[in-house]
This record gives C-alpha cells, sequence and structure tokens, in this order.
C-alpha cells in the first residue's frame, strides 16, 4: 500500500486566489478514492468540474478528505456472490472473492456537428429517436435511415429503441446518453464496443471493424 | 331453345325498370344463359350482352353467368374461348362488384393441383379489378379474398429440389409471382394512406417500438397484415427457399422478399416483428388481439428470412447488438424446434445457428440461463437430437448443441451443464455433456488463470453428479453406457493430469468417496453383467430358449409386427452386450490401476 499523501497546502494557501481550482481538482483525482470522488461529484474532465464546482466546496473536499483518510486504494473489495442459487447441489462451495476490474477508457470517440439542446439527454430506458448513417472507415456505407430524396421522404421513419439497455452495440448505447435532443454527431466506434471480432456474417461489416456513425437525436422519450 | 328462353327474357325485363325484375326473371335469365355457354352459342350470347338496350339487366344478373363461362375459359375450349372471354370482361366491367366477388371467389375453388393452378392464374386479375374498383369499402372483401385465395395456393405442392422449382409442375411458383402482383396495388394504398396521416415526422418512428399506432383501427392494413401472416405461416415456413447460388433466378425467393417488403410498407417494421417477444406492447386498438395479430409462427418465418437467407437487409438496421438479437431469436428457435415438421425443426436448426455465429465464443454470461427461452431451447434441441426420425436433422442438432455451448463463458457452461446433467436422462447427451467438462477442465488446468469453475472447489459437486452409478450395481449398463464410459474418461483423465501433491481439481481428497459410490459398484455391475449374458449366449446356443417359451413380448413400427429375432442376431446382440462390458472393464481397470500407482507417489 502505498505511503499517506502528505498535506501540502494550509487552510491560507487553500483561500487565496494564486491556487486555481483546478490544481486543487487534481490532486483530489489523484489521491481521493473512487467512491470519495463520485460522492463529491469530482469525477471527469477537470475543467468539467471547474466549471461547475465552487472553490468553497473544493476546499471541504480536501479537508474532508485528510479526515476520513479516503484514500486511493482503501476502497473494499468487491465480493462475488453466489452464483448457483437456483441449481442444489450437494455441498455448497466457498464464495469466490474477485476485484472490481477496471475497463479503460471509452472505446469511442464523438465530434459535435451541431449542438443540441443541451437540457434534454437520454436515461437509461428512454426510448430515442435518431436518423443515422453508418461507414467502415473505408467510406463504405453499409446503414442508413436518412431518406434519400424529397420523394421517399415521407415513408421512412427514425430509429428508435429504448437507449442504455444493451438493446443496441455498445457504442450506440454510450454515445447516445452523452447527447441531447437536435443534436449532431460523428460518433466513431471502436470493435471492441461494436461488432468485435466476428463482425456480422454475411453483411458489409468485417471482423474488427471500427465503425463511423452519424447521429442525429431528434427525440427522446 | 336456350337462345330463345333467353332472349325472351331479356325482351321482357327491357321494359321494366331495374326493380321491377321478378324472381323469376333472374331464374329464367340465369338458366337459360348458362345453357348457352354449356350449348355452345357464345357468340349470340355476346351479342346480347352487349346489346345497349341490355345494360340495365346485364348489371344485375349477369354475374350468374360465371360459372359455365369461366369452365370455358379453364378448359380452353378453342372454339368458344374468344366470345366466352368477351362476354367475361364485360360483366368484369358492369356487373356489381360484390356480386362479382361471389362469382369469382366460388370459381376459384377447386381440388385438383391443375385446376387450382389454372383458376388461380385466370382469375388473381379479374378479382383484383373487382377489389380496387370497390374503392374505400374494399377491406374487408380484400380479407375475404385474400383468405379464399391463400387456401387455394396453399393446395399446391410444395417443390424441394432446384429442378422442381425450376420446373414449376404444379405452377406454385408462378401463383405466387401472379399473388405478389395482385396485393401490389393495395399495399400500395396502405402505405399512401399511413404516410398521408399528417403526422410529424418527429413522433412517426422506426425500429423496435412504435409500429405507427393508428388512433382508429385501419381496416386495410390490418387486412393486409394479416395476410403476409398466414402466408408466412402457412406457406413459407414449409418452402426451402435456395440461395443465390444454387438457383439465380427463383421467383419464391422473389415472393418472400416482396412479403417483408409489403410489411414494412404497410408500417409493420421488421425488427419490431423479430423483436417482438422482448417487447412489452401496449394493445393495439382493433378488432385482433395481439397474438392472432402476430402469431409466432409467422414472426419466426421473419426471423428466418432475415437471418438465414438474409433478404432485404436494408430493412434491419445494423445497430442492434448480437447477444439482444439472439435473445429474440432463442424464442424463435424454440417454437420451431418444439415442432414436428421436418421444415420446422430444419429452419430452427438454421437460425439458431446463425445467430450463435454472430455472436463472440464465451460472450454470454450466466444470466441468460434465467431466460426461459435458453432453457427450453436445449431442451428441444435434445429431442432432436435422440428422437427425431431424420438422421440429417440429428446431426445437425448435435453441431448446433456444441456451437452453443462454445458461446457460454465459464461460469455460464458450468450452470448448463448442471442443469443438463439434472434435466436430461438420456446417455447419449450425459456422455456429451461429460465430455464437454472434461475440455473445460483441461483448458481450465493448461490456462493457469484463476478461473475457478472447472477446478477445486466448484468442480467437486459437478464431479458428484458425474462420477457415480445411480442405481448402484444395478444400474443398467448398456443402456447407460455412453455416460459411463465418458465418466470413466474424465476420470481417467484427471488422474494422469493432477498431481496428488497441487490436486487442482480436488479428486484426490474425494478418491475414497468416488471409489465406494462410482468405481466398486461399477466392479459389481459388471461381474453380475457379464455373468447373467455369458448365462444368456450358453442357452441361446444350447437352443433351449427359443424351444422353451412363447416369446411374450413383440415390436411393432407402424402397423406391422417385426419379426422375432432370429437366433444369430440374438447371438450378435450378446456377444456385443459382452464385448461392451470388456471395454468398460478395461477402462475401469486401468483406471484403478493408475489411481493406486498416484497415490503410492
Amino acid at each position: 500500500m502505498a505511503a499517506e499523501p502528505t498535506r501540502e497546502w494550509s487552510d491560507e494557501k487553500l483561500k487565496s486566489d494564486d491556487l486555481p481550482k483546478k490544481d486543487i481538482i487534481k490532486f483530489l483525482q489523484d489521491n481521493a478514492a473512487q467512491s470519495f470522488l463520485n460522492e463529491l461529484k469530482l469525477q471527469g474532465n477537470i475543467k468539467n468540474v471547474a466549471k461547475t464546482a465552487k472553490k468553497e466546496q473544493l476546499i471541504d473536499a480536501y479537508n474532508q478528505l485528510f479526515e476520513n483518510k479516503k484514500f486511493k486504494g482503501t476502497d473494499p473489495v468487491a465480493e462475488v456472490t453466489e452464483q448457483v442459487r437456483t441449481t442444489k447441489i450437494e455441498e455448497k462451495p466457498k464464495e469466490v472473492k474477485a476485484e472490481v476490474v477496471d475497463e479503460g477508457p471509452p472505446k469511442f470517440t464523438k465530434s459535435v456537428l451541431k449542438k443540441g439542446d443541451k437540457t434534454n439527454f437520454p436515461k437509461k430506458g428512454e426510448t430515442v429517436s435518431c436518423w443515422y448513417t453508418g461507414t467502415l472507415e473505408d467510406g463504405t456505407v453499409f446503414d442508413t435511415n436518412v431518406p434519400v430524396g424529397a420523394r421517399k421522404k415521407k415513408q421512412t421513419k427514425p430509429l428508435s429503441f429504448k437507449a442504455g439497455l444493451g438493446r443496441v452495440i455498445r457504442g450506440w448505447d454510450e454515445a447516445i446518453l452523452t447527447m441531447s435532443k437536435g443534436e449532431q454527431a460523428r460518433v466513431e466506434i471502436e470493435p471492441e464496443w461494436a461488432y468485435g471480432r466476428k463482425g456480422v456474417p454475411d453483411s458489409k461489416i468485417p471482423p474488427n471493424a471500427k465503425l463511423i456513425f452519424e447521429i442525429e437525436l431528434v427525440a427522446v422519450d | 331453345m336456350a337462345l330463345d328462353q333467353l332472349s325472351e327474357v331479356v325482351q321482357k325485363c327491357q321494359s321494366l325498370p331495374e326493380d321491377g325484375y321478378s324472381t323469376e326473371d333472374y331464374d329464367v335469365f340465369t338458366v337459360a344463359g348458362r345453357a348457352c355457354v354449356e350449348e355452345g352459342n357464345s357468340l349470340q350470347l355476346l351479342s346480347i350482352v352487349l346489346d345497349e338496350k341490355n345494360q340495365d339487366i346485364v348489371q344485375c344478373m349477369g354475374w350468374n353467368l360465371l360459372p359455365p363461362l369461366i369452365q370455358v375459359l379453364l378448359k380452353k375450349d378453342d372454339q368458344n374461348l374468344p366470345h366466352c372471354l368477351a362476354i367475361f370482361k364485360h360483366l368484369i366491367e358492369v356487373c356489381r362488384p360484390k356480386e362479382l366477388l361471389i362469382g369469382l371467389l366460388e370459381q376459384l375453388e377447386q381440388d385438383d393441383p391443375e385446376s387450382v393452378a389454372q383458376s388461380l392464374l385466370l382469375l388473381l386479375g379479374p378479382l383484383q379489378k373487382v377489389l380496387l374498383s370497390l374503392g374505400v369499402r374494399k377491406s374487408s372483401s380484400l380479407g375475404l379474398a385474400l383468405s379464399s385465395v391463400l387456401d387455394q395456393v396453399c393446395k399446391l405442392p410444395l417443390p424441394m429440389t432446384p429442378e422442381q422449382e425450376q420446373d414449376d409442375v404444379f405452377s406454385l411458383c408462378r401463383c405466387c409471382s401472379e399473388l405478389q402482383a395482385f396485393i401490389r396495388p393495395f399495399v400500395e394504398e396502405a402505405r399512401d394512406q399511413h404516410s398521408a396521416e399528417g403526422r410529424d415526422p418527429g413522433t412517426l418512428v422506426m425500429g423496435d417500438l412504435e409500429r405507427a399506432l393508428p388512433q382508429k383501427e385501419d381496416e386495410l392494413r390490418t387486412e393486409l397484415l394479416k395476410f403476409c401472416m398466414q402466408v408466412l405461416s402457412r406457406l413459407l415456413l414449409g418452402v426451402q427457399l435456395k440461395d443465390q447460388e444454387t438457383l439465380p433466378e427463383s421467383p419464391l425467393r422473389d415472393f418472400a422478399s416482396s412479403i417483408l417488403l409489403s410489411l414494412g410498407s404497410i408500417g409493420e417494421p421488421l425488427p419490431a416483428l423479430v423483436h417482438q417477444p422482448l417487447l412489452r406492447h401496449r394493445r393495439t386498438p382493433g378488432f385482433l388481439e395481439e397474438e392472432v395479430r402476430y402469431p409466432k409462427e409467422s414472426l419466426a418465418c421473419v426471423a428466418h428470412l432475415l437471418f438465414v437467407h438474409l433478404l432485404q437487409p436494408d430493412m434491419f438496421p445494423a445497430v442492434y447488438s448480437p447477444v439482444y438479437s439472439l435473445r429474440a431469436n432463442m424464442v424463435h428457435v424454440s417454437l420451431l424446434l418444439s415442432r414436428a415438421e421436418q421444415s420446422r425443426i430444419q429452419k430452427g436448426l438454421e437460425l439458431y445457428e446463425k445467430s450463435l455465429l454472430r455472436v463472440e465464443d464465451l460472450s454470454l454470461g450466466v444470466d441468460l440461463l434465467e431466460l426461459r427461452s435458453f432453457l427450453s431451447v436445449p431442451q428441444n434441441l435434445v429431442k432432436v437430437m435422440t428422437i427425431c426420425p431424420h438422421q440429417n436433422l440429428r446431426t445437425k442438432g448435435l453441431k448446433v448443441f456444441q456451437l452453443s455451448m462454445d458461446k457460454f463463458n465459464t461460469e455460464a457452461k458450468y450452470k448448463f451443464f448442471q442443469l443438463m446433467l439434472k434435466t436430461s436422462h438420456h446417455s447419449g447427451v450425459q456422455g456429451y455433456i461429460i465430455k464437454n467438462i472434461r475440455t473445460q477442465v483441461d483448458s481450465a488446468l493448461k490456462s493457469g488463470d484463476s478461473d475457478p469453475w472447472f477446478l477445486g472447489v466448484y468442480l467437486l459437486p459437478l464431479l458428484r453428479c458425474v462420477l457415480r452409478l445411480p442405481e448402484g450395481p444395478e444400474t443398467d449398463l448398456l443402456q447407460n453406457m455412453d455416460r459411463i464410459m465418458e465418466s470413466l474418461n474424465l476420470l481417467r483423465y484427471l488422474v494422469i493430469r493432477d498431481k496428488v501433491t497441487e490436486n487442482q481439481t480436488g479428486i484426490w481428497a474425494e478418491m475414497y468417496k468416488i471409489e465406494d459410490r462410482f468405481l466398486k459398484p461399477l466392479r459389481v455391475g459388471i461381474n453380475m453383467s457379464r455373468a447373467h449374458y455369458e448365462r444368456e449366449l450358453l442357452l441361446t446356443r444350447e437352443g433351449r430358449k427359443s424351444k422353451a417359451k412363447e416369446p411374450s413380448v413383440s415390436v411393432s413400427v407402424g402397423d406391422e409386427k417385426l419379426p422375432q429375432m432370429t437366433t444369430d442376431t440374438e447371438l450378435q446382440a450378446l456377444h456385443s452386450a459382452l464385448h461392451t462390458f470388456d471395454m468398460m472393464e478395461s477402462v475401469l481397470v486401468r483406471v484403478e490401476e493408475l489411481i493406486e500407482v498416484k497415490e503410492e507417489e
């Protein structure tokens, strides 16, 4: 276990103007436990946290951290519960402890082409409707629901599904939750969050394909 | 004679208003008119029918002439054909649609395949014309017509091979093509109605959910939906479509595609149909309940056409997760595998296979086993593998069974093996599962990572299920041969592979129990069975048995009683049994030796 971080800044130093918020945030993100950061909403892009958190809150958090000693590495290891409860077996095996695995960075990137209303973000389980076009890295369009030509416009409809429930490929689920109504974005999805090693057999999507979607979120529930 | 009678009644009616015709007038017209056709006076009849002065009469009564006219047209009687055709066409133009409809549908009903096909090919065109002239009130009549037409089409034998499809001896393919053309204007009308219903694009959606719930019941859509569903379950489910390589031109394949297209056009998006088992729907307003509206077999057929035959790929968005589609398809597969017909089972296996191939190995988790279909499918599959009379299906079933297991992660495999050992009492199936357990243990031992499910603590309960004789020494060894042999093989593998000092699999601590519950009773059982069969062999050789008594058991297949086994066959069977015991014993002895050696180390 690493040694406890030292408390560098005094109260005076913390309150002064020459200590920017983002330094405090960085320190907290580097040294505090995950649960601590989540509770106080200090996770994520430092700039964004700086926008939403007031200096007093950060000072409080800093103090709390040293009081409660909720440093990195102090979260309890998650336990795996017994899995075979429905099938009776002669003797119950001992519980197996497993550690929470860090999955790594998100496997998609999003660049906003047109801003949305920034208010209506879909929540898990809500129905969303989208226009989309999907292309491969080489530019081949493998799927779209965007009407071509004015004549067919009446007949095509946006795709709708319940977001965040694993009904669509993970890249879509994750990306859509970050979009607001009206937003148009270019989303590039790594194969792990798309169709992976298999691709879609007998289709235009080959194995290990990175997929690029242009998605317009037209409606949220 | 008839001609005179006809002229008479027509003349009489010319001066009467329409509602002034008496029942007798109708009858005379009908009888006389029909006789004219049958007697070959079609030319004269034609002139009467075309006569300006007779138009009101013809409009009211003309439809009664349809039966004999159609007969002439079907028989292709060269002499009268042109005139009868002309009369027929004129009647279609001027008579009342509802009455024409009745007349035409009546004539559609035939019994032998040739007449069925001929009448369909003749009458679909006029039927369409008549229905279109009904305007906005056409829906229920269309429904009636479609139902009758489909009844007739279903009487035609289905082509099985590509050659049969090409030859189309019974004209099924041609009829399907005609049927495709028949419904087209109605589908287009429904489609245009549907999109013109003034809703803004934000509320019209496609995909899983909204099926454009109409505020009021749209009858035309409902009738077309009913028809498409019926075609899928009654016709297409029984057909074996050929792929483009085998048969480049296939009217049946085109027909199937057109049905899918039609569904899309009338506002029934294909993803919604395929995923329907997973979605909770609001009740659609209207006179058909959801289950009646979307018969399960029809939905299964849609899934099969999309995923196996890859028809209309543009109609299914390439964004759904493979596991989600698998979950939906499992329900369809379960249904198809539970049927008795070869065609359904085949389609179930194909759909299952294709859905599985889309997911990566080891990607399916244990939570999926909580879903009903993930239990019912393997159970149905076991039935196919063990009792289906068609060998190709049994073989394919086994292949897909193994494929399905490969897709589970180790935890799910563990649970699955437990479930199968508990629920299936078929020795062959159990043997196959045990072989899979051995593969997993091998994999776990080789990989050296911390995957716990096939080692030590977790493995033991599984082994306890496997390494035992269910009825002790009295267990029927022949019947349980597959299972016992695989169990012995597994034990032999474990004994060789797992060092006593390491005991990674946990068997060494359990060895005394294994010996008590499995090896010792097996030894006893083998000895007992061998003794019994050796005695049987002796008796049979000495011929005493066959003279001793009448056989008390007879076996019949179908209605035929199988002949009693000849002495030779009996001897063969007994030798074979003894051979099995020898085989079992040799593995048993080897295992015991190995255990001894290892324990001494």
